[in-house]
């Protein structure tokens, strides 16, 4: 049972990355647009978090130092600047819409007005925050996602096609409409492999206490955690392309995504579907403010983590309770939190490579990492998967302009 | 590292400072280096603070080095106990003066009731 609660950072992690109110829409609307035909890009993305993840997560657990850190440390000054601005911006959108996300459930859920329900749900975060240990709040969103899963039940009853999905999974070029196909792409790569993930996942390894001892914990929590956030992404493209693409409907709103549940299972298959939202976008919502705060704290040298507690890391803390005012603020001037991590993705190119270049260099420092340095292997794959991330970086404004925002 | 070569551009400049007790109090925001033409260079103290931002960015730097209120604190090389992935220093963050920004904002977070959870 405690190995299977130390998997709480992974899935926390994974879920409130992959399965952010952004990619919910996303992935049920790169069903609805191409079927199943997207489904090898998540794989793509899916070992490229994992990799960077595992990498991050034995940094911090071999040095005690997170991935801000490396970043001040192998770009310099001037570069960390750009990359906490650019962070901090996306942190906070993103955060933003997490937390409308949040309310668009609680909305659902109980139909009560959805501009008290930001309120209520900022009120209770910071709370949550104030008042429990990281390793609950870990497990509270982690698990609470797992409600999620109702999904996969959702995409096995709709009965789909499972030569097309196994088809799916081989790496392919569309034959129609090939602009917005890549726009599909980049942006499946670009959420799959968000910069807060591992801002949060690595800091996640320090807050745990993690020592060199625990590497074969980071490991299991980086494959595991991820493989589930990965599986949660298939189901949604999967119900997507099921439900959605005969009729020719595609999904712009929360809401729609929990109703594809109801179809095949009731009331029931909606209520999960409504509860596993709530926590999934929670969790994105704390590994988004934790990660803003994490940044700002690494990037000055300040005392932080949940871990030492408001007393013991005051500065830490009050920088996270701006970062929920600031982001009500956003809320309420009404802006559609869907949209919202659409423009985030924008802000994130310039943090792509600015945050994962400087983990690879430091897992392959001997003077921080030891005997712990990355092998041939992960180094083989990061290299690959730094490749991947600049044509990402590149590639993701122009498709924006080019497709609308993935409109036409 | 101790007794090792090390690369003070690479393993000290812009590494996290740890006091005695393992306390995080700010970054080594620059390096004071003396030696004139024909000496030894020599590294005499870790400035820390957001005052020094703005000889290490320019325009960027002051910026950011005023938003985050210009203090400077200059502390001995002497001090610094072992150069590791961060940089621990013999004392304690107070008596070194880092570390005032936490202990100036910890008052109003203690107000609030359980911030010592």
């Amino acid at each position: 049972m405690s190995k299977a609660l130390g998997l709480g950072l992974g899935i926390i992690a994974a879920i409130g990355g992959f399965v952010d109110i952004g990619d919910l829409v996303f992935n049920v609307a790169a069903g609805a647009t191409f079927g199943y035909q997207l489904l090898w890009v998540i794989v793509i993305g899916l070992i490229g978090i994992i990799v960077y993840s595992e990498m991050c997560g034995r940094v911090a657990a071999v040095s005690g130092r997170a991935v801000f850190d490396a970043i001040r440390e192998r770009v310099g000054f001037k570069g960390a600047v750009v990359a906490l601005v650019s962070s901090e911006v996306v942190n906070l959108m993103t955060l933003a819409a997490e937390l409308g996300g949040v309310a668009i459930a609680l909305q659902l859920l109980s139909g009560l007005p959805y501009r008290w329900l930001i309120v209520f749900a900022v009120v209770a975060f910071a709370v949550v925050i104030w008042v429990t240990t990281f390793e609950w709040i870990e497990r509270i969103f982690g698990f609470g996602g797992l409600c999620m899963l109702v999904f996969a039940v959702v995409a096995v009853k709709l009965g789909p096609d499972w030569g097309k999905v196994g088809a799916g999974f081989v790496p392919h070029i569309s034959h129609v409409n090939r602009m917005l196909y890549a726009y599909f792409v980049v942006g499946i790569l670009g959420t799959a492999m968000t910069p807060y993930e591992v801002y949060f996942y690595s800091s996640g390894g320090i807050e745990d206490q993690w020592s060199p001892k625990d590497l074969g914990l980071n490991r299991a929590n980086a494959i595991l955690g991820y493989g589930l956030g990965g599986t949660l992404s298939f189901a949604l493209m999967i119900t997507g392309g099921a439900l959605f693409l005969s009729h020719g409907i595609s999904p712009q709103h929360l809401g729609t995504v929990a109703l594809a549940a109801e179809q095949p299972l009731g009331q029931l298959g909606l209520l999960l579907a409504l509860v596993g939202i709530l926590f999934a976008v929670g969790a994105a919502s704390i590994d988004t403010v934790f990660a803003g705060a994490y940044n700002l704290a690494q990037f000055c040298g300040w005392e932080w983590g949940r871990y030492r507690n408001p007393r013991g890391a005051p500065r830490f803390a009050l920088t996270w309770l701006v970062l929920l005012l600031l982001a009500l603020g956003i809320l309420m001037t009404g802006v559609d939190p869907v949209a919202l991590t659409e423009y985030a993705v924008l802000f994130s190119v310039v943090a792509l490579p600015l945050t994962y270049v400087p983990i690879l260099l430091v897992a392959n420092d001997k003077a921080y990492m030891g005997r712990y340095v990355n092998g041939r292997f992960a180094n083989a794959l990061g290299l690959i998967y730094l490749v991947v991330i600049m044509i990402v970086a590149l590639a993701a404004i122009p498709l924006m302009i080019l497709t609308n925002v993935g409109q036409n | 590292m101790s007794g090792k070569e090390i690369d003070i551009g690479l393993h000290v400049l812009d590494h996290q400072l740890l006091d005695k007790d393992g306390r995080r109090c700010g970054n080594v925001d620059d390096l004071a280096i003396e030696g004139g033409v024909g000496e030894v260079p020599e590294v005499v103290a870790i400035l820390c603070g957001p005052g020094y931002w703005g000889q290490r960015a320019g325009l960027v730097g002051r910026l950011a080095g005023w938003i985050g209120g210009g203090r400077k604190v200059r502390v001995p090389w002497s001090e610094v106990r072992k150069v590791d992935s961060a940089v621990e220093l013999k004392r304690g963050a107070t008596e070194l003066g880092l570390g005032r920004g936490d202990d100036r904002v910890r008052p109003y977070m203690d107000k609030i009731p359980g911030a010592g959870r």
